[in-house]
This record gives C-alpha cells, sequence and structure tokens, in this order.
C-alpha cells in the first residue's frame, strides 16, 4: 500500500459483499430445502399414484385373463359331457386355440387320473406323482380352485412350470373333476413388460403369499433374489412406501391372487430430486454470483469515489500547500461530501496564506520596532565620545562624529523602509565604523572592497551594522594587535555576497550557534540572529548568514541575498 | 488486482456451468463381457447361460457366451479368450477345462487389461478375481454321503469322471474317496475317465459295470456323465441293483430318477453361477470390487426320489422357462 500506516476495520466493499453473500445464501438455502422438501413429498406422492394405477392395469388385465379361464373351464366342463370322440376332437381344438393350456386331467371321485389332454406328449405309464391334482385339497376347497406354481410332473422329458384350475364337475359324473395346467405364456408377456420407472416391476402372488408369477422367478428360483411374500400378504390393498421401496398391492377380481408392483423410490423420486437438487444449486450459485456481481458493483460505486475523496485527503494532509482538489463523482451523497471537502481545503488554504502573511507582517512589525531602538549605550559613549572631543577642542573630530551620526540614524530609519540601496547601506556602515573608531582609539582599521556593480541593488537595511558589531566586541575587543575589518560586496550569479572579515580572536562552534539561534543574550538591539531571519523571511531559507571562524585567525560572515531591483519587494 | 478479480469471478462461473453440463453427459458406455464355457450344449451350461444373461440385461452389458465343441478342448478356449480380449472384450467370465493349461491364456488377457472371473472350474491363475461356483469338494462328498446313507450292504464303487485335468471333477472325486475312505464300508473298485458327452459316458460305463460286474455304486461327476451312466444302468437292467449319484439337472436324469435308473442327484446352481459371474464382472469393471470375496460358494442340493417334487427341489432342478 501506499501508506505505511496499517488500518483496522474493514472496507465497504468488504462488509457489502460479505453482507449481500451472507443474506442470499441464508435465504436460498431456506427457498431451496423448502422447496426440496416440497417436492419430495410431491414427487413420492406421484410416485404412489402411478405406481398403483399401474398396479391396478395389471390386476385388471389378470383377472380379465382368469376370466378367460373360466369361460374355457366351462367350455372344457362342457365338452367332457359329450361323447368320447366329440371329446376329443373337442378338447384337442381347445389346446390348439388355447397354447398356454398344457394340459387338461380328468379326475375320478377317488382321485384317479382318468383321461389326460395334451397336444405333443404322453402321460407316463406309471405317474410317480401328480402335482396337478391333490385330492385332499380338492374334497376340502369345494369349488374351483388354483394351485400355487409347480413343475407339469405327469410327462416324460417334459417339465414345464404351470399352475393348475380345478373344478368339480356336478355330481353323478364318471369324471368328478377337471384340471387345466396353464403355462405363464399369456401371463408373462404382459406382466414382464410392466415397468413402473425404470427398474420396477409387478409379480403375481397368491393370498398366502406364494409367488405365482415373477418376472425374475428363475432368480428367485436361483436364490438369488428373494421377495418378502410373507409381510406384503399381512397388508392391505393399497400403496406402501418406505425409504428405497414402494410397494402397491391390489387384489385381482374373482381370485385369491393379488398383484404386488416394486417401483424403487431411489429412480422415481430420488433421481428427479437429484436434478432438481442440481438445478437449484446451480440456479442457486447463479443467482449468487449475481449477488455478488452486483453488490461488487454497488459497493464500488460507493467505494471507489471515497477512497478517491481519502486520498485526496492523505494528500492534503502530507502536504496541504501544493494540493489542488479535483472534486470526485459517485453517489449525490459523495458529491456533497467532495463539494464539501472542496470548500473546507479552499478555506483552510486561503488561512494558511493569511496567517503566514500574518506572521511576516508581525515579524516585520517586530523588526522595524527594534530598529527604531537605538542602543543607548552606544548613544551615551557617542554622545560622551563628542563631548569630550569639544572639551579638549578637537572641533574637527567632533563634527565628523556628529555628521556620522547623524548619518546613521538618517539611513537607520530611511523614511521607513526596508530595502535601502547597497550604496546607503555601505555608508550606513563606514558611518558605524567611523564612530567605533574614534571610541576605540584607531585600535583597528578597516576597508570596503565594493563591486561598483552592485551599489544599485537593493538590500535590507542595518544588515552589516550587527555583524560589524559583533565582529568588534568579540573578534577585536578582546585582541592585543591592531585589528582590521574587510567588508566585501560582490556578485555570485545572480546573489549578492556581502562579506564581512576580521582577524580578531575568533569564535567557538557553541558561541556561533548560539548567536544564530538565540542571538546574544547581552545585547539589546539588532543582533546577528535578526539580520538571519530577516532575510530568510524576505528571500528565503536557501538566504541568509553563513559564519566561518577559526581561532586566532578571525572570522568570516557571508551574507547572501538576490539580486533586488528597486520596488520588487516594497509590497511585501 | 482488478484484473485478477475478474478473473476469479468469470471462472468461478464457467466452472459453474460446466459441472452442470458435465454431471448430465457422464453416462456410462456399454461394457463388454465374454463367457467363456466349456460346452454350449448341456442343460447345465443353458443355464448358466440364462443366469448370465438375466446379468447382462440387468446390468445393461453386452454379453458374448463362447465354447468349444467339446468339453476337452482347452486350446480352443485358449483361442476364445485370446480372440475375445482382442474383439474388445473387457472382462472375461471363466470356466476352465484343463486347470493347469488354460492359465497361461488366462494371465495373458489379464496383463491386456481384461477382468477375469472363473465360474464353476477353476484355473492356476493369479489374475482369477473371483472364483464362483460349487465347492466341488464338498459336492464329492454329498455324492458319497448320498451312497453311504441309502445302502446298507458294502459299497463297491465304481467312479465315472470326465477330463482328468479338470479341476472341479478332479476336487468331487477327491471328497468322494475321502468319505468312502473315511467310512470304511466302501471299496473303489475303478475310476473311469471318460469324455464329457452321453454317448461316450454311456460306452465306457457299460464296459466299466461289464468288466466289474460286483460294483453297486456308481458316482457320475457331471451332467453328460450322468446322463450316459444313467443309459447304461438303464439298458443294462441294473436299475435295481446299482445305485447311481449322478450330478446336475438334465430331463433324462430327472426321467431316470423316477424310473429307477438313476437314485440321488447332486445338484448345483448354474444359473446362480452364470448370474453372479457376470454381476462379479459388472462390478470388477463398474470398480465396485471393493470387499469382493475370493469364492462364492454357490449352493448345492442333494435330490433323490423322495423330495424330487418337493418345491425346494422343482425349484433346482427345472428351469423356469416362461414361454
Amino acid at each position: 500500500m501506499k501508506h505505511g500506516v496499517s488500518r483496522t476495520g474493514l472496507r465497504i466493499t468488504t462488509i457489502l459483499v460479505s453482507m449481500v453473500v451472507g443474506v442470499v445464501t441464508v435465504i436460498l438455502c431456506c427457498c431451496i430445502l423448502l422447496f426440496l422438501n416440497r417436492y419430495r413429498s410431491a414427487m413420492v406422492q406421484s410416485a404412489l399414484t402411478s405406481s398403483s394405477q399401474a398396479v391396478s392395469q395389471v390386476s385388471n388385465t389378470v383377472g380379465n385373463y382368469l376370466q378367460g379361464m373360466d369361460q374355457a373351464m366351462s367350455l372344457v366342463e362342457w365338452s367332457i359331457l359329450e361323447s368320447a370322440d366329440n371329446r376329443d376332437q373337442l378338447l384337442s381344438a381347445f389346446l390348439t386355440f388355447r397354447p398356454d393350456v398344457v394340459a387338461v386331467t380328468g379326475y375320478s371321485p377317488s382321485g384317479k387320473m382318468l383321461d389326460c389332454w395334451c397336444l405333443d406328449h404322453e402321460p407316463r405309464e406309471v405317474i410317480y406323482q401328480n402335482l396337478s391334482f391333490d385330492l385332499n385339497r380338492a374334497r376340502t376347497s369345494g369349488g374351483s380352485y388354483m394351485t400355487a406354481p409347480h413343475v407339469e410332473s405327469i410327462f416324460e422329458s417334459y417339465y414345464p412350470w404351470v399352475v393348475t384350475m380345478t373344478i368339480p364337475l356336478e355330481s353323478g359324473n364318471q369324471t368328478a373333476w377337471v384340471s387345466l395346467d396353464l403355462s405363464f405364456s399369456s401371463i408373462s408377456t404382459y406382466i414382464n413388460n410392466v415397468s413402473i420407472g425404470q427398474r420396477g416391476y409387478c409379480f403375481l402372488m397368491d393370498k398366502e403369499g406364494n409367488i405365482v408369477y415373477h418376472p425374475q422367478q428363475q432368480l428367485l428360483y436361483a436364490g438369488l433374489k428373494s421377495e418378502d411374500t410373507s409381510s406384503l400378504a399381512a397388508l392391505e390393498d393399497g400403496a406402501y412406501a418406505d425409504d428405497t421401496v414402494i410397494y402397491s398391492l391390489t387384489s385381482v377380481a374373482g381370485s385369491d391372487w393379488r398383484v404386488v408392483g416394486v417401483s424403487y423410490v431411489d429412480e422415481l423420486v430420488n433421481r428427479s430430486l437429484s436434478e432438481m437438487i442440481r438445478l437449484s444449486l446451480v440456479l442457486g450459485a447463479a443467482l449468487l454470483a449475481a449477488a455478488v456481481l452486483t453488490s461488487v458493483l454497488l459497493s464500488r460505486l460507493l467505494a471507489r469515489p471515497l477512497r478517491g475523496l481519502a486520498d485526496a485527503m492523505e494528500r492534503f494532509e502530507t502536504d496541504a500547500d501544493h494540493f489542488t482538489y479535483l472534486p470526485v463523482g459517485g453517489t449525490r451523497e459523495v458529491q456533497e461530501l467532495s463539494s464539501s471537502f472542496e470548500h473546507m481545503v479552499l478555506r483552510i488554504q486561503r488561512l494558511m496564506t493569511t496567517v503566514r502573511e500574518e506572521e511576516v507582517n508581525l515579524r516585520k512589525t517586530e523588526l522595524k520596532a527594534l530598529q527604531a531602538q537605538i542602543n543607548p549605550h552606544f548613544l551615551y559613549n557617542t554622545l560622551d565620545s563628542i563631548a569630550w572631543m569639544c572639551e579638549q577642542g578637537r572641533n574637527t573630530d567632533a563634527v565628523k562624529m556628529i555628521h556620522a551620526l547623524a548619518r546613521l540614524f538618517r539611513i537607520s530609519i530611511s523614511k521607513g523602509h526596508e530595502l535601502i540601496p547597497i550604496a546607503k547601506e555601505i555608508e550606513h556602515a563606514e558611518s558605524y565604523l567611523q564612530i567605533q573608531k574614534y571610541r576605540y582609539k584607531n585600535q583597528f582599521t578597516y576597508h570596503f572592497d565594493v563591486d561598483p556593480a552592485c551599489l544599485n541593488y537593493y538590500c535590507n537595511k542595518i544588515t552589516l551594522q550587527p555583524i560589524i558589531e559583533n565582529a568588534i566586541n568579540h573578534g577585536l575587543d578582546l585582541l592585543v594587535d591592531e585589528g582590521c575589518i574587510t567588508v566585501q560586496v560582490r556578485q555570485d550569479g545572480d546573489d549578492i555576497v556581502f562579506d564581512v572579515r576580521d582577524n580578531g580572536v575568533g569564535m567557538s562552534d557553541e558561541l556561533i550557534q548560539s548567536i544564530l539561534k538565540h542571538g546574544p543574550k547581552d545585547r539589546t538591539g539588532i543582533g546577528i540572529r535578526n539580520v538571519n531571519d530577516r532575510l530568510q523571511i524576505y528571500f528565503g531559507k536557501q538566504y541568509g548568514l553563513h559564519i566561518t571562524s577559526e581561532p586566532d585567525v578571525g572570522t568570516c560572515v557571508e551574507l547572501r541575498m538576490p539580486k533586488i531591483q528597486e520596488g520588487d519587494y516594497e509590497s511585501k | 488486482m482488478n484484473r485478477n478479480r475478474w478473473g476469479a469471478v468469470w471462472t468461478a462461473l464457467l466452472c459453474l456451468l460446466l459441472s452442470g453440463c458435465t454431471a448430465s453427459t457422464n453416462y456410462a458406455q456399454q461394457h463388454t463381457v465374454a463367457l467363456v464355457v466349456k460346452s454350449t450344449q448341456t442343460e447345465f451350461w443353458l443355464s448358466v447361460f440364462a443366469g448370465a444373461e438375466a446379468a447382462a440385461t440387468e446390468y445393461n452389458l453386452t454379453l458374448n457366451i463362447i465354447g468349444p465343441e467339446t468339453e476337452e478342448d482347452y486350446e480352443a478356449q485358449n483361442q476364445m479368450v485370446a480372440d475375445a480380449v482382442s474383439a474388445g472384450a473387457q472382462a472375461i467370465v471363466f470356466s476352465a477345462i484343463d486347470y493347469e493349461n488354460n492359465a497361461a491364456a488366462i494371465d495373458a488377457a489379464a496383463k491386456e487389461g481384461a477382468k477375469i472371473v472363473a465360474i464353476d472350474s477353476n484355473v492356476a491363475s493369479e489374475a482369477v478375481s473371483t472364483y464362483i461356483g460349487t465347492d466341488n469338494y464338498a459336492a464329492g462328498q454329498m455324492a458319497a454321503k448320498a451312497a453311504l446313507e441309502r445302502m446298507q450292504a458294502p459299497l463297491k464303487v465304481g467312479i465315472v469322471n470326465y477330463d482328468i485335468s479338470s479341476a472341479n471333477g478332479q476336487e468331487r472325486e477327491r471328497g468322494a474317496l475321502d468319505i468312502f475312505a473315511e467310512s470304511g464300508r466302501a471299496e473303489i473298485i475303478s475310476v473311469i475317465n471318460t469324455l464329457a458327452d452321453a454317448y461316450h459316458a454311456k460306452r465306457d460305463t457299460a464296459a466299466l459295470l461289464t468288466a466289474h460286474p460286483e460294483i453297486n455304486v456308481l458316482l457320475a461327476f457331471n451332467e453328460p456323465t450322468s446322463v450316459g451312466a444313467a443309459q447304461a444302468v438303464d439298458e443294462m437292467g441294473l436299475s435295481e441293483r446299482v445305485f447311481l449319484v449322478g450330478f446336475d439337472s438334465n430331463v433324462a436324469t430327472v426321467d431316470g430318477l423316477q424310473e429307477g435308473s438313476v437314485d440321488a442327484l447332486v445338484v448345483q446352481n448354474p444359473y446362480a453361477m452364470g448370474y453372479l459371474g457376470v454381476e462379479s464382472a459388472y462390478k470388477l469393471l463398474t470398480g465396485q470390487a471393493g470387499g469382493m470375496e475370493r469364492v462364492v460358494d454357490t449352493s448345492t442340493q442333494i435330490v433323490d426320489r423322495n423330495n424330487l417334487f418337493e418345491v425346494d427341489s422343482q425349484k433346482v432342478l427345472f428351469a423356469f422357462d416362461s414361454r
């Protein structure tokens, strides 16, 4: 990040996105769950309905088949009562006409097999066991009955699976019972083709739970599959669903057979349910994605201008002076914020300018007040010197002194202007040196080295005098030998440089620092620091004083200021 | 940073769409399974085929059933295995004629990536994922016990077995011999190995009975030898004297059971072998082989004249044919 400061707290984007995503997720989950729950129960209901419909159709068909069989039976009954020749003819015609009838057998009242009609097979001479007829059952049942599936056992090398339908004939006949052995061909083609869902199927059982026909009968016989028929037999007609299987039971009209439909919840319900789950998940994900997208867009719409505003504030913080504000767009609230900030920036910048100007003005007034102050000691001493000269009759000297003093004051005041021509400043410095030289009884000499081209430029008034004063006080006062002060004025590119050198005792670094920072404490009047301050206030930090000093060699104070023509800085 | 974020959003959307599409298009293509057996003639094998076809229908498999002309031609079987693999069979359900000599072909097929399921008679290969069939040793024991239980007199036993290199025939024989040896009242008169068809079995059994007239117990260890032995016994008029224990269900032997030439049948469950064999192949191909047992014992039942027409016996003896 641009700024080193790490911020706690969340961005508006994060908050908005997570909030929207959270809310949408919760709502979606609730909706999907509710929907799926409803959907599942509806699916189960429809699976039950379709299962029982399929089963009742099968039941009708099987019922019709059995009804047909009853009719066939009465035909057989009627045939048997005919004469032997007729009977054989009729029954073989019947067997050709009904290929699903394997055999017709007639039994005497004692259960002995009297006749057997079958198209292609002859019964054994010795029948080991006849599964098609059971005397006990025939006697107890009273009417017609059907057996469970069994193998036809009266033929040689022919063992088809059949069910047997037995009816008693009117008493007084030789034949007491007739049995029809029915193969499964007609039922099987129908039942095998019944499908409930993809894997669901139907089977037939009797009311004890013996399976009469099952599409996968051989699987059952081989022990690879089983149906829980005993518990199914206990159920009433109707549809029953458990977790995996739907059972649907219907009785076949006019018999004790029942049709059982088996279908799988998994494929009828769960498959479409899982399809639905997938669909709703995809939909949900799409919705979620849309929500995320919208919230991201929305938050960008909000956050980007806000971030722009924040960045602008940050830039404003680091550099208020050179900051120009470019208004950010966005929502109305942000625009309002932005324009408020713009107003604030302008206001603050204006305030800052005002403060700076006031500060400069204050400094100027302060300086002016200081300049107006004349070191009274200097004045007393000078006046004392003049008086003493007059007493001694050194009138010429006294006049010179008085002139110098007058020039000093005149230039000091300069009609209140701060900037004066350099020539005047040199004159001011010379007057001061003249006076001091009298006072110090020619203990030092001075020398001016001025580039005449500089003379017409302007400079701050009373800049040389404090430096010369410092040179005399700190450099020459303590010097035993004759001191020398050189004032040099030169051009340096666009600047003008004043050098004030002395050959005095020099100053320590601490002294230089304290002079530049605080100004000499023992003194009143304008110090070196003031000169430095003034130059910097007027011209900037790159201008001002530079002191180099070497003990016992001397001090050099360099003063640097720009070239100023008349009127350049008067406005300040 | 911005572009990355958009990239991520689009990628996520794309992934969602794709997952929605791929899930629905992922329906399995049909697997191909070859059922290579010993014979395509006997009722035993027809029942195996019925079971196999039932499983193939249930699991939506392409099933090719192939078997050699005779039950001794292991080389033809080897060739069939190789052909089936090159024709694209992904699994072989195999019944070995020769325990040892079929192994190389099976190993080669497994190397090609085919899954191997053995049914009825096993093969000496590590590639066999599971063996589904009768516990042949126990079946042999069962046959011997049937004879011992129903005969009071000392037993003079003749054994009519088929190809000596077939694993299951030898196992059955071993089981029977162990039980006879244990009983102490049985004497093994002769063991013959005949070809597995009724004609040769009948001829060799007749020869055996002629050579050893003292034989009063005959054991025949598969369907064709049982049929042949029954015919020999019937024709020689020895139905009363010779106690014949046969294997498997055939119209002829069931007739014989009623007429007396056959006295007991050890009935295997060929339908289950076929069904479970193909089912196992399907499981192996679809990666549901977890927890599959190395050996699956299909049930075996003994049927004699007394229980011939009991419901359970009917179920194992007579194939249900809805036509």
